[in-house]
């Protein structure tokens, strides 16, 4: 203070802007541009990290960019209110942004209009725009599957499901599930908890505690970051080969060595390739992207295969994966219909067939 | 009655100890600062930054108790910062607190860049041990600080002059108290408090940090001391009650007891309205609280 009266007033108004700069959304340098095209992507609150949806969509930009020479940046969504600027700064410095979630739904339809030239992937939404290909996947496809390998694993005949909110793509993770197992397991009981948030891992294995002390063997978070907390829950228990936890959209074994029994996965990573790819080929395809189980599993050499069951680690008994492998046929030849939303479950509890898809 | 009993079971019990603990440290630091008469709602950035070091710590030092350590030691210098502009400079406290919650939150998701080269979540670490099932040792030191502070505020000369302080910060400076001195060494102990909530989530729990954790945690806190009229022991009649309510919550959408799971998650919230709105009619605040002890 050397300057007495006149820096104090200064210094506090430094002092106090310096970490509001410190949370401006900051870009993450990517793959060096060779033919200009740049693509960013916009996370949801959960943001970067959370070693599921945000993480696995950056994954699949990178690797799109390093193979096709394009630049891939991120700009991270520190609340909800920051969507729409994030967006904006996305779309003017490049061709192409990619929203991660559902809760962008609305910023993309204000900044989609508003940048009419640059192309937008909505992950997991629907947005009727020319310019905006919105990515939605058939979550409940995997999720059935998923259901029908936990349904004939469980010992205790208790499962149990930690969502993070009760948004569309949750809620066909949840229904998928549920119809699984009561399709090769009807007297198994599922528990069903919502934390109401993806960001928030402490609530989240206070969850998954009480549903192990609950007597449930197997669960199956579908919340982000709040997730997290399932898979330490289930390393602190420490019952290896009794207790069991699920993937859901990406492996994240690592957080809880040999207690993931499968992976429910969804190519959020891919589809986040199939976008730069689609920009660079100049094939980008607007409008509604419906991606489901394939023939092939989720990867970037088919990246139009949305979701899939996967045992990466081989814990899935093989009678149960023949089982599995037999519903996938099945849903393959639209012979079987996976309920998608709870008036499709139910009604498909109640024996009436769901219709296929019209198209 | 069966099912009663089957509901609250010992796992409850726990459950509410586990999800109380970081409400009653970071509560407590808040207390001690609010008793000395300086505004803290930076608790939630105060945490933040305690959890994020108690896993740097952790991770350099290859000891969880270590990692406290300096979790303690960050907590109690972020804080100086904040009474630095809010005794020093007599800065406005609310815009100050918040500050501090930006600060963390913003830096803890660049140093994790920094430090790991990846974003949102540090590695996992060592965390402290347990002294039961489930229950870390922080869970009962957390409880252990209830009538430290209780004690300390009510019988030693010291906190006698904390509370001087907070109530009528002119008649302490008048008798010979350093009325700043004693704010800044509270306001340090609020952020020590906090860092050890932080450090409960990350060295205590989960066992690694992920951006944002603290998820609103220290808010509550300062909810506690408002409902507990700040005092001790109700402080903590209120972190087990917004405990309890959240632990209830849990449990009752995890034995389906067919109530809403939205009317449900909004329980911990809807009972913290009630409660200021209805119990809290006789509540009173320290009366010098956010005033200096001579006119700017």
């Amino acid at each position: 203070m050397v300057n007495g009266r006149v820096s104090r007033r200064t210094f506090v108004g430094a002092s106090i802007a310096a970490p509001a700069l410190a949370t401006m959304p900051f870009a993450m340098g990517g793959v060096a541009a060779q033919d200009g095209i740049v693509a960013t992507m916009v996370t949801d609150t959960a943001g970067l990290g959370d070693q599921n949806f945000n993480d696995a969509t950056n994954a699949g930009g990178q690797v799109a960019a390093e193979e096709f020479g394009a630049e891939w940046k991120v700009i991270e969504s520190i609340d909800a209110a920051a969507y729409v600027p994030n967006l904006t700064a996305a779309a003017e410095q490049g061709q192409l942004v990619v929203a991660t979630g559902f809760l962008l739904t609305a910023a993309v339809e204000s900044v989609g209009a508003q940048f009419p030239d640059v192309y937008f992937t909505l992950i997991d939404s629907f947005v009727d725009l020319p310019n905006v290909q919105s990515v939605l996947f058939n979550e409940h496809q995997a999720a059935f599957l998923t259901g029908v390998a936990a349904g004939l694993t469980t010992a205790t005949n208790k499962l149990g499901i930690i969502g993070g909110e009760r948004i569309p793509p949750v809620i066909r993770y949840e229904v998928g599930f549920r119809a699984g197992v009561a399709a090769v397991n009807p007297d198994a009981e599922v528990l069903v908890a919502y934390v109401d948030s993806f960001g928030d891992p402490e609530t989240g294995k206070e969850f998954a505690l009480a549903q192990y002390n609950d007597g449930a063997d197997i669960v199956f978070p579908i919340a982000g970051l709040t997730g997290i907390g399932g898979y330490q829950a289930v390393a602190e228990l420490n019952n290896p080969g009794e207790q069991w936890i699920l993937g859901a959209d990406i492996s994240q074994e690592h957080l809880a060595p040999g207690f993931e029994l499968a992976v429910c996965r969804k190519g959020v990573d891919t589809s986040a390739y199939r976008a730069v790819k689609q920009v660079v080929e100049g094939s980008f395809g607007a409008g509604l992207n419906q991606l489901g189980l394939g023939d092939a599993p989720v990867g970037f050499d088919n990246p139009d295969v949305g979701v899939g069951f996967e045992d990466p680690n081989g814990r899935v008994a093989d009678d149960v994966k023949a089982v599995v492998a037999d519903y996938q046929a099945q849903i393959a030849a639209s012979t079987l219909v996976v309920p998608a939303n709870d008036e499709e479950f139910e009604s498909h509890m109640a024996g009436t067939p769901v219709p296929a898809p019209a198209g | 009655m069966d099912g009663i009993i089957d509901f609250f079971d010992l796992n409850l019990f726990k459950a509410v100890l586990r999800m109380a603990t970081p409400l009653v440290f970071a509560a407590m630091g808040g207390l001690l600062s609010e008793r000395s008469g300086i505004m803290n709602i930076a608790l939630e950035g105060l945490m933040l930054s305690g959890a994020f070091a108690a896993v740097v710590g952790t991770y350099y030092l290859h000891n969880p108790w270590w990692g406290l350590l300096v979790a303690l030691i960050v907590g109690g210098l972020t804080a100086l910062i904040h009474a630095f502009w809010s005794i020093g400079l007599r800065s406005d406290q609310i815009v100050t607190g918040t500050a501090i919650n930006l600060l963390a939150a913003g830096t803890t998701v660049f140093l994790i860049q920094r430090i790991w080269a990846q974003s949102g979540r540090t590695p996992t670490v060592q965390k402290l041990p347990d002294v039961a099932a489930q229950v870390n040792v922080l869970v009962p030191i957390a409880f252990l600080c209830v009538p430290i502070v209780y004690f300390f505020l009510k019988s030693s000369k010291l906190g006698l002059r904390v509370m001087a302080c907070g109530e009528h910060p002119q008649a302490a400076e008048s008798v010979g108290i350093n009325v700043s001195l004693l704010r800044y060494g509270m306001v340090m102990m609020s952020g020590v408090f906090a860092a050890a909530a932080g450090a409960f989530l990350t060295i205590g729990s989960l066992g690694l940090f992920t951006r944002d954790m603290t998820a609103g945690r220290g808010f509550i806190a300062l909810a506690a001391v408002i409902f507990g009229n700040w005092m001790p022991f109700g402080t903590l009649a209120a972190c087990i009650l917004f405990a309890g309510a959240q632990a209830f919550q849990i449990q009752a959408q995890t034995k389906g007891i067919g109530i809403s799971a939205d009317l449900l998650l909004a329980l911990p919230y809807v009972l913290t309205i009630i409660a200021i709105a209805g119990v809290v009619r006789g509540s009173r605040a320290p009366a010098g609280l956010g005033q200096h002890p001579t006119p700017n």
